[in-house]
């Protein structure tokens, strides 16, 4: 039997994308499921904000095996850790370093999120607000456990038409 | 003037003047113990819902009394909490109120029937320990590193002291229930340890802070029970040497015996020598660790602290344990999982009967089985958790029956013994020169797996012992049968390996079997899939990897060793990647070409992978084994099929078959 490798790679591609899309369609399916079932007068944009803060929260609970605290580059690995997690998503991110090993930069060239957003008529506040809200409850369970200072902050986003999304990741000392 | 429960002399067995220094009397606080075995505190579930001691648990732990031949017997940890925080395990024995008193003392006298001392446990599982609760107790709020535990919370000083109370009250009940003993158990991240660890413990109250302030739990409920169960009745406790979380900022080395010396100080009698938490990433008791590996760490304790330490954690044998008495490394041995797997097992080194020992392989069965909330098993020991059932134990037969038996490997050996113990008269076949069946293949396999083999050594002193004939070299064919015509066949004969599912190329020369591979019959390339997810393919990708070979597993199970239980999986998975295998799970082999092996994903997407050799190791039905039930159907002999023959699983099921058939016959 012949075998194509160019075609299956193509085919494993192309099904990895849709599965990239399916999960940002999903969140988006129950986003508008949750605000429905919450009638008139509900708050949207709290519900939306709600499930950006379990979605945090549940990415805490995957990074907490993975801690090394005594190994060195700790921020850096923290910063890795997002980085596997949106690649995962289809977004292009990379860690820069910061001014010392205490703090990184984490940017974001490319991110599918905000285009879901738009397709599902969220508003781009929302979508920046909501993973903004998900990256500090998941910095704050990482810091807890780790019983380090780490603080994240969004410097820019695409969502704000900046282009990329940049998040400085520190250590407060 | 120290008192002793019991008058033990040893001095006409055997294994007292083998092991002198284990079967010598040791001093706990005002306590002679005879000897210096102790059974360690083991979870087994078998306690009722609501914490009442069954006839399960009694059963199960006369048989470990017995076994410790006047030694330490320790019952299983109680919680304190009538609101259940602090229960680890769905079928734990609780101490929270007087009511459970009758239920303990059918324990301690158990023990005491068997004429060992009694050793009671308290056990506040803390922040592992809420099985019946929405969430878990601990000094601080942090997230849980492992999803199967609940969340924490915080408790108040109130709550603090409350707990302290509970154990005080707890270790009473103890006491009046007639327990000579107490221990208090702070081991692998219970709340005692929770609140002894910088990783846990962020309390900013007199419970928390520096070590010394972290201590304050503990040494609060030392001498809180101390003051409950009065100065005669030694006070254990078991801690850290080393929590092995220092990827997270647990303790330090020496904080661990800051710790040791704030208990002491406190008034414990004795220190049971801990390493590692359930959270540590590192294995501490699982087969892979070498015998008398944590040795260092009570040595290194007696340094600290001038109290008596004990130490279990893979000391399964009496000769370590001797040496290691005798060098000063422990003054008394410990054990968990060997009585387990052989209730008897001091007993039984104490009577020269060594070679009786049915000994434990470290898979961590009991263990997993109490994480899902089930009745403790044993991997190796088909009786255990059964002892208050006597139709789990041989009978002698009503009529005596011929056995031949097709198969010298464990389901047949076990069968083989338990039958010819019941007066059947017992022949065992086997076309190999050596007893163990798939047992020696699986032997090669690296990380202690010839472990594994004691499993055999032990049927075949059984088999030697009760007459049974053994046909090496000799494959029990349908003409046997009809020439002998015995009365029972049992066939034992094992799995057959697969060659190949059917795809094109698995009739080529570089294709051969695990055992070619494994004995190297046949050449083996510097490339090779093993086709074969389950436990042989990953022992064979394992000991193919150690000879340098890279090598690519594949398999049709969703994960690499599905038949492994989950507490010992993770061991293997990190074996494969710490070696450089590859794994396609939920995979087929679709074709295998020159050079190359084509892999096919279960939806249908093919992978190229350079092979030069292809090694099959998934097991199918054993077509012997249908070509001899046919013919023993023929002459109308009674027939069983025990172990792999049945369905290919793996040691477990071969001994628990193979058991139950010999009841059976
Ligand atoms: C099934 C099982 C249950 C256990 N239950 C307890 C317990 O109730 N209290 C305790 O302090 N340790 C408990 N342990 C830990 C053992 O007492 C022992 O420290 C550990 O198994 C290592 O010793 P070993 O290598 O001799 O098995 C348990 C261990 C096992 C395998
Ligand atoms: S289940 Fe496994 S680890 Fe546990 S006692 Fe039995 S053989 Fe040993």
């Amino acid at each position: 039997m012949s075998f194509d490798a160019e075609k299956e790679i193509a085919k494993l591609w192309a099904k990895c994308q849709a599965v990239q899309d399916e999960n940002r369609r999903t969140f988006y399916q129950c986003r508008e499921a949750a605000i429905q079932m919450a009638g008139d007068g509900a708050d949207e944009n709290a519900i939306a904000l709600k499930a950006w803060e379990i979605k945090g929260k549940d990415v805490a609970k995957s990074y907490l095996p993975r801690i090394r605290m005594d190994k060195p580059k700790f921020v850096e690995n923290i910063a890795k850790l997002f980085v596997n997690s949106w690649r995962n998503q289809g977004a292009v991110v990379t860690v820069e370093p910061g001014a010392d090993e205490n703090e990184v930069f984490i940017v974001w060239e490319r991110c599918p999120w905000p285009t879901t957003a738009k397709q599902y008529g969220a508003p781009m506040a929302e979508d920046l607000a909501g993973c903004d809200l998900a990256l500090q409850t998941t910095i704050a369970d990482v810091a807890l456990f780790s019983n380090r200072n780490l603080k994240i902050e969004t410097t820019k986003a695409i969502p704000r038409g900046e282009g990329k999304c940049v998040r400085r990741l520190w250590l407060e000392q | 003037m120290a008192r002793q429960i019991f008058e033990w002399d040893y001095t006409n067995y055997p294994g007292a003047k083998k092991y002198p220094h284990v079967f010598s009397p040791i001093q706990l606080g005002n306590l002679i113990i005879p000897n210096r075995v102790k059974y360690a505190a083991t979870e087994d579930n078998l306690n009722s819902h609501d914490g009442y001691i069954t006839d399960e648990d009694v059963a199960y732990m006369r048989e470990r009394a017995r076994g410790v031949a006047g030694g330490l017997c320790t019952m299983q940890g109680v919680y304190m909490d009538e609101r259940r925080f602090g229960q680890g395990y769905v079928g734990q024995a609780a101490a929270w109120d007087d009511k459970f008193i009758p239920g303990l003392k059918r324990i301690a006298d158990a023990i005491h029937e068997e004429r060992a001392v009694a050793n009671y446990q308290l056990m506040h599982c803390g922040r592992v320990g809420g099985v019946e609760t929405p969430f878990c107790e601990g000094p601080s709020f942090l997230p849980q590193r492992l999803r199967l535990f609940k969340p924490v919370h915080e408790m108040s000083h109130e709550e603090v002291e409350i707990s302290i109370q509970q154990h005080v009250d707890a270790a009473r009940r103890g006491v009046e229930a007639g327990f000579d003993v107490m221990e208090i158990s702070g081991i692998v991240g219970y709340l005692i340890s929770n609140f002894l660890s910088s990783y846990t413990n962020r309390r900013t109250d007199e419970y928390g802070g520096d070590v010394y302030a972290r201590c304050k739990f503990m040494t609060d409920i030392i001498k809180g029970v101390r003051g409950a169960i009065g100065p005669d009745i030694p006070l254990i406790i078991r801690i850290c040497a080393w929590e092995q979380l220092d990827d997270v900022g647990g303790n330090t080395q020496d904080e661990s015996m800051i710790v040791y010396q704030e208990a002491v100080k406190a008034g414990v009698d004795s220190i049971s020598v801990t390493v590692g938490w359930q959270e540590s990433i590192v294995p501490v008791i699982s087969r892979d660790i070498d015998f008398g590996t944590w040795l260092w760490v009570p040595e290194n304790a007696k340094k600290h602290v001038d109290v008596p330490l004990s130490m279990a954690y893979r000391l399964f044998h009496a000769d370590m344990a001797d040496k290691a008495i005798a060098d000063g490394k422990i003054d008394y041995w410990e054990n968990c999982r060997p009585q387990i797997a052989d209730p008897d097992m001091p007993l039984k080194y104490l009577e020269g009967r060594e070679e009786d020992i049915r000994w434990c392989v470290a898979c961590n069965v009991c263990l997993a089985r109490l994480f899902r909330d089930a009745p403790m098993t044993c991997y190796i020991n088909p009786t255990c958790a059964h002892e208050n059932d006597p139709s789990y134990y041989p009978q002698p037969a009503s009529t005596k029956k011929t056995v031949f038996i097709a198969g010298g490997g464990p389901a047949g050996l076990e069968c083989a013994w338990v039958a010819a113990d019941r007066g059947h008269e017992v022949h065992v076949y086997d076309d190999r020169e050596k007893l163990g069946g798939t047992i020696i293949d699986a032997g090669l396999a690296p990380y202690n797996d010839d472990e594994l083999y004691r499993i055999i050594d032990f049927h075949k002193a059984q088999c030697d012992k009760r007459g049974v004939e053994f046909h090496m070299g000799e494959t029990l064919t349908a003409e046997i049968l009809e020439e002998e015509l015995p009365d029972t066949v049992v066939i034992a004969t094992g799995a057959d390996y697969l060659r190949g599912n059917g795809a094109p190329g698995f009739d080529r020369d570089n294709v051969i079997s695990l055992t070619e591979a494994l004995y190297e019959t046949k050449p083996v390339g510097d490339r090779v899939v093993v086709w074969g997810n389950r436990k042989p393919g990953i022992g064979c990708a394992l000991a193919l990897a150690k000879k340098g070979k890279k090598v690519t597993l594949v398999g049709p199970e969703r994960t690499v060793g599905k038949d492994i239980n989950p507490s010992f999986r993770w061991r293997y998975n990190m074996f494969l990647r710490q070696n450089g295998v590859t794994s396609y799970n939920d995979c087929d082999i679709a074709e295998i070409e020159d050079g190359r092996v084509i892999i096919m994903t279960y939806d249908g997407h093919r992978v190229p992978v350079e092979a030069d050799t292809v090694v099959y190791a998934e097991r199918g039905p054993s077509a012997f084994a249908a070509e001899l039930k046919a013919a023993a159907a023929e002459e109308s002999i009674e027939t069983y099929v025990i172990g792999d023959a049945v369905v290919p699983r793996g040691l477990s099921g071969a001994v628990h078959d193979g058991y139950k058939i010999g009841l059976r016959i």
